[in-house]
């Protein structure tokens, strides 16, 4: 398992799985819908995928002496450590963004979803439907990137329209609160969505193993 | 000894039948797999391989069963196909970086010594080599884990005459170091040069699998001609004229 994830990261993986990392930047930007920072860190996974398709690395780690799921196990594993970097550094920027900059005037008039927990909340979501749409189509043939790309970026259209309506609705203001006033409830919504990344991670592995065991290469 | 037993092997797919087919190799022995375009020899590579999962039959490679012990078979053999490159971009060095971790029995003095004797420079990447040289690298990283028996889908398929003649010199090499080759081929005078025995397959069916020198005999004694292109020829030949020239067509 070490080694596959060693070539995941030395052989199959794209600069841009990396570079695109940058996106959580998004983070800081005021009256932009920072959710879509999520979908860039999925988009430069994408690009690996789509790399190691190009690159025969399907067919490469089919020869090598590993169990076919733990090809699964290391892709999975590949797609968590990157998310898990974006997480942080989306994080990172929210706390600054709730304590540094709290009182900064683009943000305290920002209309569209502000840095809180319950933005990671979401950020974690939109990771949860990558996990289980993109990753989990993909192993469907190991090698179709187009159709599981496209159901994963109407998710994430329909969860940043969620994230973004919420906060307007009636009670739920405090959703979109940077001050902290409510800081237990948004913290609860982030465990909440700790708690289906994982689920739902580890559901889409387990069947993205079944798929892929049938799959004739 | 068999290194390598194949009983009964089935895969059907929606407009092809391989057709229980059933052949055995032994050690220390050079086999060709012959058949026309489309005749089954991919499919049956790639079922022995475990990387397309058959209908029926089954697979005992050094007495152990594919895909039950697939793992521990997959330690001792390599696989090399024509037309597919790895990594295009990525060194040689780091491709085999990667590749030896896999192994429980890695060589890297043999690696080494394959690199020189095939000319790989391990600073290139996969895109810049010929289509014979990455045949020759997919060889090296097979022979540097000590592979026992090497699974070749149409090696010397695309590859220049000094190019092919010096692939099958490799499997003479090899086959002096007591190493089997199973190769799969459409070029019948490959198998002239170097093969013990020929497995034949048309139609998803299997013909012959037998010593290349009965084979040849037998065939030369019925009247289907006295090579093996010839031999092929009886056996596949449809007629494309008549074909053409049915007017119910």
């Amino acid at each position: 398992m070490k080694s596959l994830l060693m070539k995941e990261f030395k052989l199959a993986a794209s600069p841009l799985a990396y570079i695109f990392l940058v996106g959580a930047l998004m983070t800081l930007l005021p009256g932009y819908p920072i959710l879509m920072s999520a979908f860039f860190i999925c988009f430069g996974v994408f690009h690996s995928f789509q790399n190691a398709r190009e690159v025969n690395d399907v067919l490469y780690t089919a020869l090598l002496p590993v169990k076919k799921s733990d090809f699964v196990k290391a892709k999975y594993a590949f797609t968590c450590i990157i998310q898990l970097c974006g997480f942080i550094l989306c994080a990172a920027l929210t706390a600054v963004r709730m304590t540094a900059f709290s009182a900064a005037a683009p943000y305290v008039s920002n209309a569209l979803m502000n840095a809180t927990p319950v933005f990671l909340a979401f950020v974690l979501l939109i990771f949860a439907a990558f996990n289980a749409l993109f990753v989990g189509g993909f192993f469907k043939t190991a090698y179709k990137i187009g159709i599981p790309f496209l159901t994963f970026g109407i998710a994430t259209l329909l969860l940043v329209a969620l994230a973004e309506t919420l906060p307007h609705l009636p009670g739920l203001s405090f959703l979109h609160d940077p001050a902290g006033e409510k800081l237990g409830a948004q913290f609860a919504a982030l465990a909440a969505a700790v708690l289906v990344y994982a689920l739902a991670t580890v559901f889409a592995c387990q069947k993205a193993k079944k798929r892929f065991e049938r799959i004739d290469l | 000894m068999s290194i390598l037993e194949v009983q009964g092997l089935t895969k059907r797919y929606p407009s092809f039948l391989l057709d229980g087919v059933t052949f055995s190799m032994e050690q220390g022995r050079v086999m060709g797999l012959i058949g026309r375009n489309g005749a089954g020899k991919t499919t049956t590579l790639k079922s022995i391989f475990n990387l397309v999962h058959p209908d029926g039959g089954a697979v005992r490679i050094f007495g152990l069963e594919m895909p039950r012990d697939e793992r521990a078979i997959k330690q001792r053999i390599g696989y090399a196909g024509g037309a597919v490159d790895f990594y295009s971009r990525k060194k040689l060095s780091q491709i085999v970086d990667v590749t030896k971790r896999f192994y429980d029995d890695w060589d890297d003095d043999a690696c080494r010594k394959y690199l020189d004797a095939f000319s790989l420079d391990k600073n290139k990447t996969p895109r810049e080599l010929s289509e014979g040289m990455r045949v020759k690298f997919s060889l090296t990283l097979a022979l540097s884990h000590r592979a026992e028996l090497l699974i070749l889908d149409e090696p010397t398929s695309g590859l220049d005459p000094v190019s092919r003649a010096e692939l099958l010199d490799a499997f003479l090499f090899l086959k002096k170091k007591g190493v089997s080759i199973l190769f799969s081929t459409h070029i019948t005078t490959d198998l002239e040069k170097c093969a013990d025995d020929i497995t034949y397959i048309a139609r998803g069916k299997l013909i012959a699998s037998e010593p290349l020198a009965s084979f040849m005999g037998t065939n030369a004694k019925a009247g289907h001609g006295e090579t093996l292109e010839e031999i092929m020829v009886h056996y596949e030949k449809e007629s494309l004229y008549e074909k053409l020239a049915d007017e119910r067509v």
